[in-house]
């Protein structure tokens, strides 16, 4: 069963008196551990089915499934609860909480949930996270203490303290140099072999699609390639 | 925790901001708590000044009817009242029996016009004490010594062993005249101090054509202001089971001053020999009372006014706070927050905001209550009847604050809710887009 599913999935956009259209009728498949990148020039649809797969927006039509359950009947505590436990997000502006140190930060969707992990565990496991992502020094500091590359470290630390099945990040290093920007990836990469959490991002930067095993291209809201890499090339 | 405590952080974003809003909060909290405080002070000082000025807290006076069908004030039954004293368990601090007579006092062409008290100096010492003497003695008071207040010693030029002719009239309504030699002047003691004289009873009462132990008012200085109306109920069923005596209550005091209601009912009533009427400083002040209950009422709506402004401010700001916030609001929905704790993180900025507030007001309020209170207005202030001792006193009723600060919590969520509302439904992916 693939982890998330996009079957004829559009996106309707009231645009004054008229509609745009954002996303067409997409449909594919994304299976577990992938390392997908959503590519495509502005204004294909990238944010937006990111947005739908992350549940933060609904289609207009067709479904999203993840791990085969349909997503577009459920209600909004419903999809809160399902995008805290099975979803992390990474944000191409960081989307820190200003007034949170990095540990706070990173500890925050932790304390969201109605399951709480034990504190020991779950102090533990965020200060793995913050040395994982190598800002073990920075623990107390605010985010406009940091460099946009440290902020994204958080954002990813962040996005993966709740131990979700999937990450999604729109435009990871839209904000960063290049330099920056390759060591997010690296780190993303990483991550996704050690922890084999499946990671999803868009991205315009055609060196950094050149990295991911799964590539879905896009084009005026609709899917113009969709091919996998070091899969024994399987076409998805 | 985490939302209360992100909530609590968040108000230090724009400091001047919060300082404006929560200086709002506690000017409102300010007034409303220096106008209870002295509402708080005002029935007590009132009533203690008033009790120093009419020498007690429980009163017996006699009253009985002239052939004329006239009311004439006279106390002929000591000892049964001595008794119903004490079966009543009247613990008082001092008792006096006074006599008075309203005269006009004359010197080289000189008139005033006072009430004289006639007082028993060896029994009540503690005038004695209470009266601050600017010249003579009271000590070896001459039989028609009289004690003068300043303003009436200067209006008549008079000088201590100085002799006035009073033109007044008996108990029985019959004119009389006599002489009082000056024994001694009191500094003014405020505006109804300085119309009243002190004279030995004795010889008040020959002017009065009263006899030595005959007296027209009995009075009882309880230890404290507290429990003076029981204490007059118990004396009353006790001088009632001895005496005539007047009901504790006349019909059509409720709302207005018993006492008056009392006289008013004795005109239309006949009775021989004397009747007595039992009565308290809080009948007599019925109507500081009034004053007081308006006073509550004033503060409430002052703060009710106050934060119907505060409260327009407080919504607006929310909703500028919900804009800049927005992209944060769908960062915090993506990683899981839920509405209600959207909602609540806004709510718990606006009680935070309420109780920073609150307590920065009172504490403002305390101290221009201590600044005030260090002021000393004088005895012979306009507004000595409301001092105490020369000071402006407050006296708050705690829980009665703790209520005007709910009150203040309470409408300071109401102003952040709509905005909290809005803020919790947005959707997560127009948040998320929405440039700030």
């Amino acid at each position: 069963m693939s982890i998330i599913e996009l079957s004829e999935v559009r996106k309707t956009y009231p645009l004054g008196k008229t509609e745009v259209q954002a996303v067409k009728g997409v449909s594919f498949r994304i299976e577990r551990g992938d390392f997908i990148s959503i590519a495509g020039p502005s204004g294909s649809g990238k944010t937006t089915i990111l947005n739908m797969i992350g549940l933060v927006d609904r289609p207009s039509g067709g479904e999203v499934l993840i791990e085969g359950k349909p997503t577009s009947k459920l209600g909004d505590r419903e999809l809160t609860t399902l995008r805290h436990e099975t979803l992390g997000f990474i944000f191409q502006s960081f989307n820190l909480i200003p007034v949170l140190n990095v540990r706070e930060n990173v500890e925050f969707p932790l304390l969201l949930g109605a399951k709480r992990q034990p504190r020991k565990e779950a102090a533990e496991w965020v200060d793995f996270l913050i040395e994982e992502v190598g800002l073990s020094d920075w623990k107390g500091h605010r985010s406009n203490e940091l460099s946009g590359g440290q902020r994204q470290r958080v954002a990813i630390a962040r996005a993966l303290v709740t131990k979700p099945k999937i990450v999604l990040a729109d435009e990871p290093t839209a904000n960063l140099d290049s330099a920056t920007g390759e060591q997010i990836i690296e780190l993303m990469k990483k991550i996704n072999r050690d922890l084999e959490t499946t990671f999803i991002f868009s991205t315009h930067d055609a060196k950094i699609v050149d990295i991911a095993d799964h590539v879905v291209r896009l084009r005026d809201g609709l899917v113009t390639e969709n091919f996998r890499r070091e899969r024994a090339g399987a076409e998805a | 925790m985490q939302t209360a405590m992100l909530a609590f952080r968040n108000l230090s974003r724009q400091k001047r901001r919060s300082f404006l809003l929560g200086g709002a909060i506690a000017f409102g909290i300010m007034i409303v708590t220096l106008i209870d405080g002295f509402a708080g002070a005002f029935v007590d000082n009132v009533s203690e000044n008033f009790s120093n000025l009419l020498a007690g807290h429980v009163f017996v006076e006699g009253v009985e009817k002239s052939p004329k069908g006239r009311d004439l004030e006279i106390i002929r039954d000591d000892a049964a009242l001595r008794e119903a004293a004490e079966a009543a368990g009247i613990e008082a601090k001092y008792v006096s029996r006074r006599s008075g007579l309203q005269g006009s006092l004359k010197f080289a062409g000189r008139t005033a016009t006072l009430a004289v008290q006639g007082v028993d100096f060896e029994a009540e010492t503690f005038l004695a004490e209470r009266l601050a003497l600017a010249s003579g003695s009271l000590d070896d008071l001459p039989r028609d010594g009289i004690v003068l207040p300043e303003p009436i010693a200067d209006k008549l030029g008079v000088e201590i062993g100085d002799r006035l002719l009073v033109t007044t009239r008996t108990y029985s309504g019959q004119q009389n005249v006599g002489e009082f030699a000056v024994a001694a002047v009191i500094k003014d003691p405020g505006i109804l101090g300085s119309v009243s004289a002190y004279a030995g009873r004795d010889y008040v009462n020959e002017l009065l054509d009263l006899a030595p132990d005959e007296y027209q008012a009995l009075s009882f200085y309880l230890p404290s202001l507290k429990g003076m109306d029981e204490a007059g109920d118990r004396l009353h069923a006790e001088v009632s089971s001895r005496l005539q005596a007047f009901e504790r209550k006349a019909p059509g005091a409720e709302g207005g001053n018993p006492v008056l209601a009392m006289m008013r009912g004795e005109d239309e009533e006949t009775w021989t020999g004397v009747k007595y009427r039992v009565t308290t400083l809080n009948d007599a002040l019925a109507q500081v009372q009034q004053i007081v209950d308006v006073l509550d009422v004033a503060s409430l709506v002052i703060l009710l006014v106050l934060f119907l402004i505060i409260m327009v401010g407080i919504t607006n700001t929310f909703r500028i706070i919900m804009y800049e916030r927005i992209r944060e609001i769908g960062t915090m929905r993506a990683v899981g927050m839920q509405r209600g704790q959207v909602r609540g993180l806004f709510l718990y900025e606006a009680l935070f905001l309420a109780l920073g507030g609150a307590v920065a007001g009172l504490a403002v309020a305390s101290l221009v209550m201590l600044g005030v209170g260090l002021i000393d207005f004088g005895l012979d202030s306009p507004l000595f009847l409301i001092l105490r001792n020369g000071h402006m006193s407050f006296r708050l009723d705690w829980a009665r604050v703790a209520g005007k600060v709910a009150i203040v919590a309470f409408l300071t969520l109401a102003a952040a809710f709509f905005p909290a509302r809005s803020a919790a439904k947005l959707d997560p992916a127009v948040a998320l887009r929405t440039a700030v």
